[in-house]
């Protein structure tokens, strides 16, 4: 791949950020860019395991429109982007030590592993660092 | 033998079609075709990005009444 490595950090917790987050990273990973996607923060509470997407996913008006139209689903995006793609998923270590929760309590599939912000901006010094 | 494959993705937003399109890809073999039928007016411009980006085919791109038909040939 000689593309530079696309690292995304995920913290807001919105629908409609969450989805632009989830459609960059996937589209990246197909296109053969390496993605490394990190949540934290609110986003962390879209990803708890079995939830209903409708209390999943909290937005305003166009978050409203995507689930009436039946978009995408943002966390089934990111599920085919590490499918199809070369895409790695963290979640935030401070953020599950806050919830009290371990990686069992997030959807299934998803994340890699948990991580440390240090290590996450250190290995973003090679290439494009995303906040959302 | 080459075969052809239809996907029909009308209705479904971007970039859903892509996806749908690069899922049956993997399964494809060089040289299969894949029809995808979409009614989002971005793939009409994401999928020949796409195809040209990871080096396969665009065989065809035309608009239909109201969606595009994009043909893909599987090249490696």
């Amino acid at each position: 791949m000689s593309t530079k490595t696309l690292f995304l950090v995920l913290c807001s917790g919105e629908h409609e950020k969450i989805h632009m987050a989830a459609m960059l990273a996937s589209v990246a990973a197909v296109s053969n860019r390496k993605v490394e996607f990190f949540v934290s923060m609110n986003a962390m509470l879209a990803f708890e395991k079995d939830l209903d997407p409708q209390k999943r996913y909290q937005g305003g008006a166009f978050s409203k429109l995507m689930l009436e139209k039946k978009a995408p689903d943002s966390v089934n995006l990111l599920l085919q982007g590490k499918m199809l793609g070369d895409m790695k998923v963290y979640a935030c270590s401070m953020a599950l030590d806050m919830l009290g929760w371990t990686p069992d309590n997030l959807v299934e599939d998803l994340f890699d592993s948990e991580l440390g912000l240090t290590k996450f901006l250190s290995d973003a010094e090679e290439g494009d660092l995303i906040i959302v | 033998m080459a075969e052809r494959r239809k996907i029909d993705a009308r209705g479904s937003f971007c970039p859903g079609p892509l996806m749908e399109m690069i899922a049956t890809l993997k399964l494809c073999e060089v040289g299969d075709e894949i029809e995808v039928w979409s009614s989002d007016r971005g793939s009409a411009k994401d999928i020949p990005e796409w195809v040209a980006k990871v080096g396969h085919e665009l065989v065809s791109s035309e608009e239909k009444e109201d969606y595009w038909s994009i043909v893909v040939r599987k090249a490696k």
